[in-house]
């Protein structure tokens, strides 16, 4: 190239390398190009947001009719049952299940500057995900299980790194432990546990895509990982720890506070549940939004019986498989 | 009148490399470790290590390689720290201490792929220790370090990731560049499995292999021999491990023959031949031993190429960085603050 032509080539070059910075300062999307058409010119032009990918599937509810009843007062019921709570567990020893389950994932929903759901008496989604791992982890592990988790204290973890952590550590299963809020409902709560799967339903859409923001992958990534969601067998298994969980959740809570909810068993393309190899649950174990449940979260003891029913659900699929 | 510092900075997963516009260019490890506990403090007389220093006192230390795949991990503020601990070690190295340099104008490298979202956090990362940044995909900057803008493919193979870049006279866009995760970090673990499947009893570790294989690295023939030592049982042994070496570097030729070939296939006919014969391997990558020829080996199933190999790697794409901080005009970097 002459030397003239160089320097221009070079001042464009810059211009265009100076714009693109200028760009991601101020937060602009990058332009689309009108680039040579290619084989996989449309896999690039997807949109930013990856859940219409999986608007192609479709998402069904298994779920119990929901029970109304009568609500009683939180403090005095649990002074009722704390002496009780103790021996309502029953252990099982991880010896008697098969060989497959043997090593459990756990993962604290959010931490760190990501905060999650919060109450409006302040009480935040990361604080409670993390106190309920700790309990679940310590039955488990009472239990003779092995297990790992993806955060211990109150840190960020990205999504990615979670699935890494789960996946390098050969487990076999991985339950993802979260509160949900919905603002636009704060009269009701309820209990619903996702297993890995595409949706129809715009608001697990946008939940997901909202759960899966800052996740670290690249569309590409994304794209490969989508493929690999629809292999049978993990989804099948996915499907039956969520119902033994949803399950387990929902009669013990209940038994505590008649007023639950059961939302059901659901699918929807979490990137936690999509990029890990095992089979993969995300447990919404209550919901910030709602006072009363607000308030029984705050509760130790509630925390604890949560803990006790994810524990008695993952128990419960192991079981199964012998 | 305040003194302005031009740099460019290629922050790698395992090395970073700065150059600057006063002459001075220098390299370190990327690694930053503070002390784990008191005892360790004392002994060391620093609150923080950075490089080879905290490397070779690991044990004592809180160790942080702050760059993942060539971008700087997302969430963790220990890692967020680290990486301005490395920036600021960088350029003290070139003269910037306390900022009486004056105005430190930089440029720094990132993979093709790398997303807006990984730059700006990069750049937010960044605020305080630079006065304004351009932050640009790395083998774009050793393209133009090195004048290559047109016909030409730069193939930028680090330690996180191996970056491909066409030029084509023109700014690259996503379909100019790639980046794969099959780099010299994946070749170490590769290495590491070998020689733990071949000899068991023997004690090894990933910072041990890095080194073994920055010194033996080949592929294909002639095979040097490769022995070295390390202790079996806690008694020093020699260990050949040269098919390990081999077969553990061989695992980056598909992928990377795969992914030159795609790039090639899109470029425009009539150019592609010019091309072909303007392949330029850089990085640490680009140091293993009969790669080059690998490269042409593979081209000739396309027509035939040349694959030309950057006698100073290490350099090159801090080199191209800084050559892009000197030609862009004052008024672009006041609106370039960080």
């Amino acid at each position: 190239m002459r030397a003239g032509t160089n320097d221009r080539v070079k001042r464009q070059l810059l211009r265009d390398a100076i714009t693109d910075n200028l760009d991601t300062m101020r937060g602009v999307l990058p332009r689309p190009r009108a680039a040579a058409p290619s084989e996989n010119a449309w896999m690039r032009r997807l949109p930013l947001v990856l859940i219409p990918v999986t608007l192609l599937g479709s998402s069904y509810l298994v779920s119990e009719p929901p029970v109304v009843r009568t609500q009683a007062p939180i403090r005095a019921f649990f002074a009722a049952r704390r002496a009780s709570l103790a021996d309502s567990f029953e252990p099982v020893k991880a010896a008697a299940f098969p060989l497959a389950i043997r090593r459990v994932v756990l993962d604290a929903g959010h931490g760190g500057k990501d905060a999650g759901a919060e109450s409006s008496s302040n009480l935040v989604e990361k604080n409670i995900t993390l106190d309920i791992e700790r309990r679940l982890r310590d039955l488990l592990q009472k239990n003779g299980f092995e297990v790992i988790v993806t955060r211990a204290d109150d840190r960020l973890i990205p999504l990615r790194e979670r699935a890494r952590l789960a996946n390098e550590s050969d487990a076999d299963i991985f339950v993802s432990i979260h509160v949900n809020s919905l603002q636009s409902h704060t009269s009701s709560h309820g209990i619903e546990t996702y297993y890995l799967g595409p949706t129809k339903d715009p608001r697990l859409t946008q939940l997901a895509a909202e759960e899966n923001g800052m996740s670290g992958y690249s569309m590409a990534d994304m794209r490969k990982l989508l493929d690999r969601v629809y292999a049978g067998v993990r989804r099948d298994e996915s499907q039956r720890l969520a119902a033994a969980v949803q399950q387990q959740l929902f009669t013990n809570l209940r038994t505590i506070d008649p007023g639950v909810e059961n939302w059901g068993v659901k699918r929807a393309p979490f990137v936690v549940l999509v990029a890990t190899n095992m089979p993969a649950i995300l447990a919404e174990v209550g919901c910030l939004s709602n006072e009363r449940e607000a308030a029984m979260l705050r509760e130790p003891q509630y925390r604890q019986q949560i803990a006790s029913a994810l524990y008695r659900g993952i128990a419960e699929y192991a079981k199964q498989g012998t | 009148m305040t003194e302005i510092l031009h740099v460019g900075i290629d922050l790698g997963t395992s090395r970073s490399a700065i150059s600057a516009s006063n002459g001075e260019r220098f390299v370190v490890d990327s690694f930053v470790g503070w002390p784990a506990d008191m005892v360790a403090k004392k002994i060391l007389k620093r609150n923080v290590l950075i490089g080879h220093d905290a490397v070779t006192n690991r044990t004592m230390l809180d160790l942080h390689r702050p760059l993942e795949r060539g971008l700087l991990k997302e969430g963790s503020e220990k890692d967020v720290q680290a990486v301005r601990e490395l920036l600021q070690h960088l350029l003290g190295l070139v003269g910037v201490k306390n900022g009486k340099a004056g105005n430190v104008r930089a440029v720094v490298g990132v993979p093709a792929a790398a997303l807006r979202t990984n730059k700006q956090y990069l750049r937010n990362s960044m605020k305080g220790i630079v006065d304004s940044l351009m932050i640009v995909s790395e083998p774009f900057a050793v393209a133009y370090g090195l004048n290559a803008l047109l016909h030409t493919m730069i193939i930028d193979i680090g330690a996180g990731t191996t970056d491909f870049c066409v030029m084509k006279g023109r700014y690259p866009t996503e379909e100019d560049q790639r980046t794969l995760t099959i780099a010299g970090d994946s070749i170490d673990q590769h290495l590491l499995k070998l020689i733990e499947d071949r000899y068991p009893q023997a004690n090894v570790t990933i910072f041990m292999v890095r080194e073994w294989k920055e010194k033996f690295s080949f592929v294909g023939q002639p095979a040097p021999r490769a022995v070295v030592m390390a202790p079996v049982k806690g008694v020093p042994t020699e260990l050949d491990i040269t098919n390990e070496m081999k077969a553990a570097c061989e695992t980056i030729l598909p992928p990377v023959i795969e992914t030159m070939l795609d790039l090639l296939s899109r470029v425009e006919p009539e150019f592609q031949e010019r091309v072909r014969n303007n392949i330029i391997l850089s990085g640490g990558g680009g140091l293993i031993k009969n790669l080059p020829g690998a490269l042409e080996e593979a081209l000739k199933q396309v027509g035939g190429g040349k694959v030309t190999f950057m006698e100073d790697p290490v350099f090159v794409g801090s080199d191209g960085g800084l050559a892009l901080a000197l030609d862009a005009p004052d008024s672009d970097w006041e609106r370039l603050s960080a």
